[in-house]
């Protein structure tokens, strides 16, 4: 081998892609020349530091919080104030609505197929009937939790009424309201209240959109429905088709599909949980004539088939909304949250910015061991008696390796945790024609009712009533969580009614579908002494449960302090 | 088959945002190797890094070469990184964290034209290089991944390797800087 071909072979050589052969004659030419030699040694030290920089890079994986940031970084409105926002809806809402309707008109027919165009041109006439808009009422049933956020949704859950009122004149108020869950901008500030824990959030401004009630908002205000529905479809290369039919009316109408899809991958934590990151149907039905919107549906749309999240049929155009819309009643205990633009810098911030994501769940979760509520209210806000109650005392069992979601600017730490014993009462009465001790009742500590457990019909009277009838208040209720605890639902069925069941039925059936070991964390039930009440003639029966919760702890720190902040999944 | 880097930049300005990843999943090593040298530790390089790649994106309009988007990013991450260090200096009250990161940044300075060097290389010798050392692949498998015959990889490497030795030769003494061919 001479010196020209050594060199071309010295990488190949270097690699060890050579032939034995090759490779033999490669090193004795090497062996043999000092200027080949040479090249080799210092091929072999720039491969020696490659290797090195490459080594030291090898466990980096920033594509998701880098998409994360820029996710969120793109959402973020360039440049505009929330009081110019305000002023644009005040002042020019027609004159915007309609400019804006006949820019579509042009782009669309520049630049889509016919179809596409069709739909824009429908859209578009809606928008141009609503240019004058004064107000808007929508009333809609929606799948979700009633105390969860505005744009939580989940195929499992039953439909919960959602309601939106807004005013553009004289000026800006609106109202959002789900059965446990409310926000009102009366035209001074925005407030929301949620009301399974009196807890109060203040935005102390006027809005025209907060927390996540945008997607509602879009639905009412049409121009932008069209705009952004338009704006994706071009780029994301959604489907929008179009068709005409006849109403219950007999009117014509116009039907636009859009098909949306979120770009969340489908293995993602958050993925079909909120409205954004959703992949959804959208069906919005126009009048032919008038070009008014007059109903929405949302699909969710899964590879297990499609499921109606979203119908939307009330829709009222001008009609006077009562003043009393705009008050909203707070509790006089309400307990208001922290915004988190306001999480103040503490004289000790580096200790807490400096944490990792697992280490400020495992100083959350201590200091309520602690009931150290000083120290939680650094990682959240509010801390309120509900809270306190529910989460004194716990104990860590583990915690897991934290992990994020496309969508979600924080991190999920995964956490077991033994729940403190809570102590609650059940209310039995045998004042029935089979003389049975049932339950009717969940009530707190202090008897304060949680739960009425309906009958709609008398307990009948079973083949061995007897030996049911024997049983003393303790004892029957012993009797249901026991039958509880085995999902025995046949037995549960003679202490509870038929509406008790199937809600814990339901409970239990979206618990194991959102991947809860419900079998493991059935709570254990201690069952105590029986009071009798006279003032409600009922027997009481104080109970205390203990429980372990193995869930996924929301952690955010995008805020000024730089602090992670508990934001759900308790 | 990969696209080029001016394909994704050129798809991200589109209205594809979502190609971006793309590109950090091209350069998040390289790039977080070049970070961890200058600033001596791999949470703050990370931290870096990722903001890098923020800055980047949020400033992909106004890059001029798209073909360039590496040396480009690298401007950016030295510009974060001197901010980085800045600030970090500023807060630390015990003034030894600081002179920790001087030090390293001086120990291991000589290091970081590895990754400017690369990216004078040319497009199709630089993925090559990245390939089989930052994502550590066999050179049969970056023939698979950049669909070419085995002896095109050794022969571009080859050539890769010499042009880097003489852009590392080039800069040998000089004080390390970043290549700015675009400012932000």
């Amino acid at each position: 081998m001479n010196c020209a071909e050594c060199r071309d072979n010295l990488v190949a050589c270097a690699e060890g892609l050579l032939d034995h052969e090759t490779s033999l004659a490669c090193q004795a030419h090497l062996e043999a020349c000092a200027g080949c030699r040479a090249e080799y040694e210092a091929i072999a030290r720039l491969q020696q530091q490659l290797v090195a920089r490459g080594h030291a890079a090898a466990q980096v994986a920033m594509v998701t919080p880098v998409m994360q940031r820029v996710l969120q970084a793109r959402e973020e409105p360039e440049g505009e104030s929330i009081m110019s926002k305000i002023l644009k809806h005040r002042w020019g809402f027609g004159l915007s609505a309609a400019a804006s309707a006949a820019a579509i008109i042009l782009i669309a027919f520049l630049t889509m197929p016919k179809t596409q165009a069709t739909a824009a041109e429908v859209m578009a006439r809606g928008a141009q009937a609503v240019a004058k808009l004064t107000s808007i009422h929508l009333r809609g049933q929606l799948r979700t939790y009633p105390q969860d956020n505005f744009s939580y949704i989940n195929a499992d859950c039953p439909f919960y009424t959602i309601e939106l009122w807004k005013q553009f004149e004289p000026e800006l108020k609106w109202r959002i309201e789900k059965p446990q869950r409310v926000v009102v901008m009366d035209g001074q500030s925005t407030v929301m209240l949620i009301k399974t824990d009196d807890t109060g959030v203040k935005v102390p401004q006027r809005t025209t959109s907060a927390f996540d009630t945008e997607w509602l908002h879009r639905i009412a205000n049409l121009s932008n429905t069209i705009s952004n529905e338009l704006d994706n479809a071009r780029a994301k290369g959604w489907d929008l088709s179009t068709r005409s039919e006849r109403g219950a009316d007999s009117q014509m109408k116009s039907i636009v599909t859009v098909m949306a899809r979120s770009g969340v991958p489908d293995n993602d934590y958050t993925k079909n949980t909120f409205m954004e990151n959703a992949d959804t149907r959208r069906v919005y039905r126009f009048d032919a004539q008038s070009g008014l919107l007059e109903a929405v549906q949302v699909y969710l749309v899964r590879p297990s088939g499609e499921v109606k999240i979203f119908d939307l049929s009330q829709i009222d155009y001008n009609q006077p909304i009562d003043p009393g819309v705009w008050k909203l009643d707070l509790p006089a205990d309400v307990n208001w949250a922290q915004l988190p633009e306001t999480v103040p810098v503490l004289p000790d911030n580096e200790r807490y910015a400096s944490l990792t994501a697992e280490q400020a769940a495992r100083a959350f979760f201590e200091a309520c061991s602690r009931e150290d509520w000083n120290e939680v209210g650094k990682f959240m806000s509010p801390v309120n008696p509900r809270l306190k109650e529910y989460l004194g005392g716990l104990k860590v069992i583990s915690l897991g390796k934290s992990f994020t979601s496309k969508t979600y600017p924080g991190q999920f730490v995964p956490y077991e945790i033994q729940l403190p014993p809570q102590e609650f009462n059940v209310r039995v009465s045998n004042a029935n024609s089979a003389k049975r001790y049932v339950v009717i009742g969940m009530y707190d500590s202090k008897l304060k009712l949680e739960q009425d457990l309906k009958w709609t019909g008398a307990p009948e009277v079973l083949t061995n009533n007897d030996a049911y009838a024997r049983l003393s208040p303790k004892e029957a209720v012993q009797a249901y969580f026991d039958a509880q605890a085995k999902f025995d639902w046949v037995e549960m069925r003679k202490f509870a009614s038929a509406f008790d069941l199937e809600e814990t039925k339901k409970q239990v059936e979206m618990a194991e579908k959102a991947g809860v070991d419900v079998h493991k964390q059935m709570p254990l039930v201690e069952v105590g002494e029986a009071t009798w009440s006279p003032e409600q003639s009922a027997w009481f029966v104080k109970c205390r449960m203990s429980q372990t919760k193995k869930w996924n702890l929301a952690v955010r720190k995008d805020n000024p302090a730089g602090r992670w902040q508990v934001d759900g999944g308790i | 088959m990969d696209l080029t880097d001016k394909e994704y930049v050129e798809h991200c300005r589109d209205g594809h945002p979502e190609d971006f990843g793309l590109l950090v999943e091209r350069y998040q090593k390289p790039l977080f190797a070049y970070l961890a040298s200058r600033v001596g530790d791999g949470g703050r390089a990370e931290e870096a890094a990722q903001e890098s790649f923020v800055r980047a994106f949020l400033s992909l309009k106004k890059l001029r070469k798209p073909e360039s988007f590496y040396s480009w990013l690298l401007g950016i991450a030295g510009r974060v990184a001197k901010e980085q260090f800045r600030s970090a200096a500023q807060r630390q009250r015990d003034r030894e964290a600081a002179e920790t990161m001087m030090s390293h940044t001086t120990a291991s300075g000589e290091q970081y034209p590895l990754e400017e060097a690369i990216a004078t290389l040319p497009e199709s010798h630089r993925q090559v290089i990245l390939l089989r050392y930052y994502e550590r692949l066999s050179c049969q498998e970056v023939a698979t991944r950049l669909d070419m015959p085995l002896g095109t990889v050794t022969k571009t490497l080859s050539r890769a390797y010499a042009l880097l030795r003489q852009e590392l030769a080039a800069r040998e003494g000089a004080e390390p800087t970043v290549n700015q061919t675009q400012q932000l």
